[in-house]
């Protein structure tokens, strides 16, 4: 006695319907939809977690990392299945919200041209449901543009209209102080002018912070100078739970976390920043913290676990497993 | 220095302020989390991983043939818990301009509130409407990729398709006289299988190892996780991609210790060197995967490592 004898004396009212019904519904394909919006939400205690795409920027592999030959960066990137010609720069915004405090880390690229494949937050907040006006404090890990452009909204405004804006003060000391541009990086200069353009809608509410001090209730800030002078990252913890905004500790963790010692284009002082970020990845696979990074795989949060390839003791990102289940 | 050059920006934002008290408002409410689905192009295909849900089992008892402390480890390395194993499932769509392809149904309907069975609530979110699928393709039997052939009421979830299935499989599966001789945990297969294919009596085509479902797909026989197991490849011009269907589980632990049998396994040493074969199949050839139950978005690609191999996950675009 076969299933297909066995079915076809089960259920032959049910099929009739079933085709019948279908023949109505047949309609010409539409096209499919695009992608799922580029946000993604987790907890953290009391805390809502919310990662936010912005997109990305492809730029040459070639000058990307500044002490070693291309051809390692491409074998690296190669075993990550990463293309080895360009380098695709991704972007993602966390924002935390308890209770009535909604914070956003780093403010995104802002507006862009249509057709730019960055500056995609304000459309995926939307998405998240997230309304910039509710927003009630922007932190500041570091003053690149990629971080700071955002603050403008289309109109040259603030894209935050009620939120206080809190800044590292050792960063803020650096780029507001126009004497020190012949003392930095070629590459870095533009940020003179572009730093009091992106905070000028900001003016009376813009708070300087230390180091290892908490700023909100539950968010402290953690020192890991060097990508930029004043580079800080933060802790975000509620009761035991805890996670790390680790801002630009790593460029793409596929390859800087593999080979710490690398250094790129972007850093300010490249030495100092790869002892922060030895330091740094050092300290979250130790404690096997969660983490969020700004220039991280969407959807841009996991863990660093310390790996050892060619002989180099390094580390590799292992994102957190998507869930469905805030 | 900027501070004096900020304070010119201040007529600029003395109006922003002011209209910026007016906007507060009553926060809305959030939504949980975006739709559980993902696309990406394979040439002119189009494909879509679609999130299932998950449910969670104890790690005790899923690997059969491992102590229990080495297989907590190895979960460890990827910074999944010791006692909860979370099984999760995600189903590949792929629109070929010809045809619309679902590859396994996932859990099909549950009692409200569960946290799998998300298949057929999602698909709209993705553009997708089930009345429109041509074709359901079927790995294998087990009740996590059939049970969503139907609906609640009991109908067809997709009551315009085909349904193609492995010959061996039905074979099994179909025959009473084969019950005694399968393992006991994989006897209720029999009545789910007659069951959950019902109302697609006389659309059934079953298909041999090599085969083509529609132009395309074509079906690989990588048995032993059930007994006509299989994996599909699927192919537009030079772009490629495998749906790996149950070849792992998840990957984070059975493509890194590939000799490891679960409890879902029929025959887990058939299982395991076709595991061994076909991972090394896709490392060698770099090949773009899926899978039914990797992370989600579930597709990637395949690595070697020291003891067995690495799933990585595809960047998000």
């Amino acid at each position: 006695m076969t299933i297909a004898r066995r079915i076809a004396l089960a259920a032959p009212a049910v099929i009739i319907a079933a085709q019948v019904m279908p023949a109505l519904a047949q309609a010409p394909a539409a096209a499919p939809a695009g992608q799922a919006p580029g946000f993604y939400r987790f907890k953290v205690g009391g805390w809502t977690i919310t990662t936010v795409h912005d997109g990305f920027f492809r730029r040459p592999l070639e000058g990307f990392v500044r002490n070693a030959p291309i051809a390692e960066v491409q074998g690296i990137l190669a075993e990550n299945f990463m293309a080895t010609d360009t380098l695709a720069v991704p972007f993602t915004i966390t924002f935390a919200q308890k209770d009535a405090t909604l914070v956003v880390f780093d403010a995104g690229n802002g507006v862009t041209p249509a057709a730019a494949t960055n500056g995609k937050m304000i459309g995926n907040m939307a998405a998240a449901g997230i309304d910039p006006a509710r927003v009630t404090h922007v932190i500041q890990s570091h003053f690149h543009g990629d971080h700071i452009n955002g603050l403008l909204n289309a109109a040259n405004a603030a894209a935050f209209p009620n939120a206080e804006i809190i800044v590292p003060a050792a960063e803020w000391a650096w780029w507001s102080e126009a004497s020190n541009e012949s003392r930095s990086p070629e590459g870095q200069r533009p940020q003179f002018a572009n730093v009091p353009r992106r905070f000028a809608p900001y003016q009376g509410k813009i708070r300087q912070i230390a180091a290892g001090v908490e700023v909100l209730p539950g968010i402290t800030s953690i020192a890991a100078y060097g990508h930029t002078p004043g580079h800080t990252l933060y802790r975000i913890a509620d009761g035991n739970e805890q996670m790390i905004f680790v801002a630009d500790i790593t460029n793409r963790p596929e390859f800087m976390m593999r080979r710490p010692e690398w250094q790129i284009v972007f850093d300010f002082d490249g030495d100092m920043a790869a002892a922060s970020r030895r330091r740094v990845l050092d300290m979250l696979a130790t404690d096997r913290i969660r983490v969020t990074g700004y220039h991280f795989p969407f959807p841009a949060n996991g863990y660093v676990a310390r790996h050892v390839s060619a002989g180099v003791q390094g580390f590799i990102f292992v994102p957190a497993e998507w869930s469905s289940a805030v | 220095m900027a501070q004096r050059r900020l304070m010119m920006g201040t007529a600029l934002a003395a109006p922003l302020l002011a209209r910026a008290a007016v906007a507060q408002a009553p926060a809305p409410a959030a939504p949980a989390t975006a739709p559980g689905f993902y696309r990406f192009k394979l040439g002119q295909f189009t494909v879509t991983t679609i999130y299932d849900g998950f449910r969670i089992m104890p790690v005790q008892g899923l690997v059969r043939n491992a102590p229990l402390e080495e297989v907590q480890a190895v979960l460890a390395e990827s910074f999944l818990g010791p006692t909860d194993y979370r099984n999760i499932y995600a189903v590949t769509i792929v629109d070929t301009g010809r045809d619309l392809v679902v590859f396994d149904t996932g859990n099909g309907p549950q009692a409200p509130g569960a946290t799998l069975g998300r298949l057929l609530a999602t698909m709209p979110a993705a553009g997708l409407d089930p009345a429109r699928v041509s074709t359901v393709v079927i790995s294998h039997f087990h009740g996590d990729h059939i049970n969503g052939l139907i609906t609640a009421e009991g109908g067809a979830a997709f009551p315009n398709a085909e349904v193609v299935v492995p010959t061996r499989e039905w074979a099994w599966w179909t025959e009473a006289g084969n019950e005694t001789r399968s393992p006991p945990g994989q006897r209720p297969n029999f009545a789910n299988t007659a069951r959950r294919f019902a109302p697609y009596a006389g659309k059934i085509r079953q298909l041999t190892d090599g085969a083509e479902a529609v132009p395309g797909i074509r079906m690989h026989a990588a048995e032993g996780h059930s007994p006509g197991h299989t994996i599909w490849h699927i192919a537009d011009g030079a772009a490629e991609l495998v749906y790996l269907a149950d070849i792992t589980h998840r990957p984070e632990l059975i493509a890194r210790r590939p000799d490891y049998e679960t409890l879902f396994d029929f025959d887990g040493a058939a299982g395991a060197a076709t595991r061994r074969r076909v991972l090394d199949r896709m490392a060698a050839d770099r090949v773009r995967v899926t899978g039914f139950h990797f992370p989600f978005p579930a597709t990637g690609f395949i690595l070697r490592e020291a003891q067995g191999f690495r799933f990585v996950p595809a960047d998000w675009g």
